[in-house]
Order: C-alpha cells, then structure tokens, then sequence
C-alpha cells in the first residue's frame, strides 16, 4: 500500500449556529482549502462527505454531490457520503485512506458535517434515536445517554470508579475547550458544578455529556507526493482499525464497561502503526460522554483495565501527564456534530503534529491517535504521525 | 415552524408489515415470546425471521416465561425525545436466558434493584396505522 498523509485540514465554529447546512460545509471547506496554500478546489480528485441526518434535520439527502458543488470540487476519482452515526467522519477517512493508499485516487477532501439545531435542538433529541434500533429500542425512548449510563453504573460497581472522577473528565474537557476558539463551550467547569449540574441518566449529569451541537469539518488526504508538493510537513496515517461487538444493547457483551470492539480496533492500529499506548503523546478520544471517555483510557491501553478514574484524577490524561487526551475540548467541550466530530479529531492531530495547536499545543507531539465511535458496540481508530514510519 | 414528531416511533406491528406480527399477537394477550430458528434450534431476542447462525429463514414461535430478573438499569430524568417523559426506568432484563431491553414501569414506587423479580407488563402505545392496537414488551416489579 501506498503512504498517505493529511495534507490540509479545517474546522467551523462549533456551537448552535446561525448557518444553514450549506454555510455550514462552505465554512469548514474554507478553513482546510486556507490551509494549504495554492490548492484549489477544482485539484481535487474526490470528495467523501459523511453525515448523518440531513434528512431529518436539512430535509436534504444527495449530500456528497451538494457539498462538491457548494465547494466548487469536480470530482474524478471519488464521491461518496459516509453515514455511520457517531463515527460517519472517521469513516469517511478510511475510505479515502484506502482510496489513495490503493493508487485509485491522490488528492481527496474529506468532510464531515451536520446540523442538529434545525429548527431546534429538542428535534435534534428525537432524531437521534435513529441511531439505536427503532423496534427494540427507540419505540420505548431510548437514546444515548442511558446506553453509556449503563456503562457507567457498571464501571463503578465493578472497579470502584467514583462519580468525582467521572466528574473530573468534564472538568478536563471543558478547560481544554477555552483554548480552542471553535468549541462550543468556551467558559470552563470546575468539579462543583460539574458534580452539581442536573441529572440526565444517571450516574451521568449534564457536564459529562457532549451537547447537540452544529458544526463541519475537513481535511485533504494525499499520496505521498502530492502532499510533499503542497506542504513540507504533511501529517502521516500510520494505522487504522474498525471493529464491531453489535448494535442493539442486548446483543453487546453483557459486561457494558468492557468494550472489547474499541481494543481489537485499538491493537490492529498500533500494530498497523508500529506503535504502542506509550508511544502515543496525544489523543482525541470519543467522549461522547464521561464513562467513555475512561473506558477509552483501558481499551486503547493508556491504563489498566479498572484504572481510568485514577488516571484521570491523578492528571495522566491532562497537561504534562502520559497521554494529553482531547487537548481540543473533546467532544463534551467542543460539541458532537455527529459527522463532523471524526473529522475534527482529524483536524485537531493535523494541527498537533504540525505545533499549529497555539496555547493547546502539546509539545513535541509525536504520534497521535484518535478514537470514534457509534455507540458502546462500534469503535474506530486511527494514528497519525509526524514522520511517515 | 415545529416538525416534532412527525414520524411514527413505534414499529409496526400487523401482519400485512412485517413477518413478526405474532410476537405482537401474543403480547397483547400477555405472553411473551421470541423465534427459534427451525434450522439450528437458537432461540434469539429479539424476535428475527433470519438465522444469523446457520443462515435458515424458518422459524416457531416459542413462549417465554413471563418473569425475569433485574440485570442492570439507569433512570433518565431529562433529555427524553419528544413524546417521552422522565424519569423512565431504561433496563435489561434476563428471561429464560436471553437479555431482554425494555423499561420498567412503576418506577415510581420505589427504586428498582439489581436482581429484582420484574414481571412482564404489555404497554399499550399509540395505534398503528389502520387503528390497530400496539404493544411493547415493558417490565414491571413483580
């Protein structure tokens, strides 16, 4: 297979926007296309698009060849829309990873975007229970947050995982979030009112989940020469990995706080990448809410099974500790706009390993990894890296 | 302008929709029950018209017990979709076996408990669309 690297990337402010669905993509395309001078739209070979509702929220499907044309993007080689719920964006990357690591294409965009808050984010609410089983599942109500509560409640019970450290990831997240001018929540959190915000499902209150947020994304994947030609410091995709356990909550391993899918996805990056947990200086993981966000920590091997709330306590996931973790705010900073997170992520090591993060920038970044997932049963890995192997 | 809830949040249940109309026959009448493939002889939950074993599309209709034991569950206060209210009692189940998602009703008169004895209580929901009675498979403490 042929080397692949990002060799552009962009972000959109995240929040509840006052932008159309369109504005939206033109934004994100916008930042990735000035961030590699001379490239234009029309270089470009292809365009993967994920997203996951604009049917229900914009009333809008056709959307790769929407956001081709909104961005003056012909495409030769490939265009696709990629809708996998939470992970539609990382997705997305691993098509055109493939695409170009094949020799099929050299230069493709990937973009993610959605817009939950249309007309508003209780539609929003309502929509995602599309991304569970409607017959079995959604018909009674459920949604996310009591998936991951369940999570929750049993990583305490078995490991003695307390609410304070579930707690101390929001804290985490939402500082991070103040140093990134496109997060959602710019205003930080400390542990009391993180510990003393409503309840949503429990053990999980409100500054432990992500929130219905607007927002698009997106990065430029090319071969090895292409991207030395438009930048000298392309950022590598060293691994990738994808594993399933299953959709509906019963048919998942009936332990909910092991989530053997996101370490098999895990170990074939690190193994793809050459790479081990020690290795990797930062991470974007898929915090959709707290309890994943530690359980993360054990699966991708930052800790041991059972050790997560000690190491975030003990400020190993945060500034100066093993493993910066979600430098960007994560998702319960930043937002969760479903297709456009796993790009974000993507965009957020562009920026790391490059030292472009400003007053986030880990320094020294080496190796990056990222994480996103479609509930509990799905995970997706990727690592970057700054030097191709 | 507000489109909440201009779907259907329920599956349709009658037999001209789909080829599990029997479940739903028998939960009205306040049985429980699931498929067993007619290939291998797997029992599965939910109910499916597909065997993801031996790849058989035959199946029967067997009877569950009506009672089950409390493995896991979390009460959601806030952020229900439109048309669902709080707190909801969201479990898992355990019948004869298999693992069952549903919620619990009567939440309200006193906190569920793991390993608790629930019994199975058919909740009627909004008629389908020929104004046909609907039911989910909902707990209650037994």
């Amino acid at each position: 297979m042929r080397p692949v690297a990002l060799a552009g990337a962009g972000v959109c402010k995240f929040g509840v926007r006052q932008a159309s669905y369109r504005e939206l993509i033109w934004e994100a395309g916008k930042a990735c296309f000035d961030s590699v001078p001379g490239l234009r739209p029309r270089d470009l070979e292809g365009l993967v698009v994920g997203s996951v509702m604009p049917e229900r929220t914009a009333f809008q499907s056709h959307i790769a060849s929407l956001a081709a044309e909104a961005l003056g993007i012909r495409p030769t080689r490939l265009s696709a829309r990629t809708e996998h719920m939470c992970a539609s964006g990382s997705v997305g990357i691993r098509y055109a990873y493939a695409f170009i690591a094949a020799g099929l294409a050299d230069l493709v965009m990937v973009l993610g975007v959605e817009k939950l808050n249309q007309p508003s984010g209780a539609e929003a609410v309502l929509n995602m229970g599309t991304g569970v089983d409607r017959e079995w599942e959604a018909a009674f109500g459920l949604t996310a947050p009591p998936c991951f509560a369940l999570a929750a409640q049993r990583h305490m019970a078995q490991y003695g995982t307390t609410e304070e450290q579930l707690a101390l990831v929001g804290v985490k997240n939402h500082t991070h979030a103040t140093r990134n001018p496109n997060a959602h929540f710019g205003k930080g959190a400390t542990l009391e009112q993180v510990l003393c915000s409503r309840m949503i499902s429990s053990p999980l209150r409100l500054y432990m989940c992500s929130p219905i947020t607007d927002g698009a994304a997106a990065v430029v994947l090319a071969s090895a020469e292409r991207a030395r030609e438009l930048t000298d410091r392309p950022v590598w995709i060293r691994g990738t990995g994808q594993a399933l356990d299953g959709f509906q909550l019963s048919s998942l391993p009936e332990d909910y706080a092991h989530w053997p899918a996101l370490k098999r996805a895990g170990e074939a990056a690190y193994r793809m990448a050459g790479v081990g947990p020690r290795d990797v200086d930062v991470a974007e993981v898929h915090d959709c809410f707290a309890i994943a966000e530690l359980i993360a920590y054990e699966e991708l091997g930052f800790c041991k099974k059972g050790e997560s709330g000690s190491f975030v306590a003990a400020g190993r996931s945060d500034d100066g500790g093993d493993v910066v973790v979600n430098p960007r705010g994560g998702l319960i900073g930043c937002g969760h706009p479903l297709g456009a997170t796993g790009v974000a992520q993507a965009a957020e090591m562009f920026a790391q390993l490059r030292d472009e993060a400003g007053s986030r920038q880990v320094p020294g970044a080496a190796v990056g990894l990222t994480h996103n997932n479609s509930g509990m049963g799905e995970h997706v890995v990727m690592i970057y890296g700054r030097e191709p192997a | 302008m507000t489109y909440l809830r201009a779907v259907d949040p329920f599956p349709l249940q009658s037999a001209d929709q789909t080829k599990l109309a029997e479940f739903y026959a028998r939960l009205a009448t306040g049985r429980l029950s699931t498929t067993r493939c007619a290939g291998c002889g797997r029992m599965a939950w939910p109910p499916r018209a597909f065997c993801a074993e031996c790849c058989s599309d035959r199946f029967d209709w067997v009877d569950l017990s009506a009672e089950g034991t409390l493995k896991a569950f979390t009460v959601q206060d806030t952020g229900l979709p439109a048309g669902f209210t709080g707190p909801r009692v969201f479990a898992i189940v355990e019948v004869d076996g298999l693992r069952i998602f549903t919620i619990i009703l009567d939440g309200g008169a006193g906190s569920p408990s793991i390993g608790q004895r629930v019994r199975l209580r058919p909740l009627r929901v909004a008629d389908g669309p020929a104004g046909d009675p609907r039911w989910l498979p909902a707990f209650a403490p037994a």
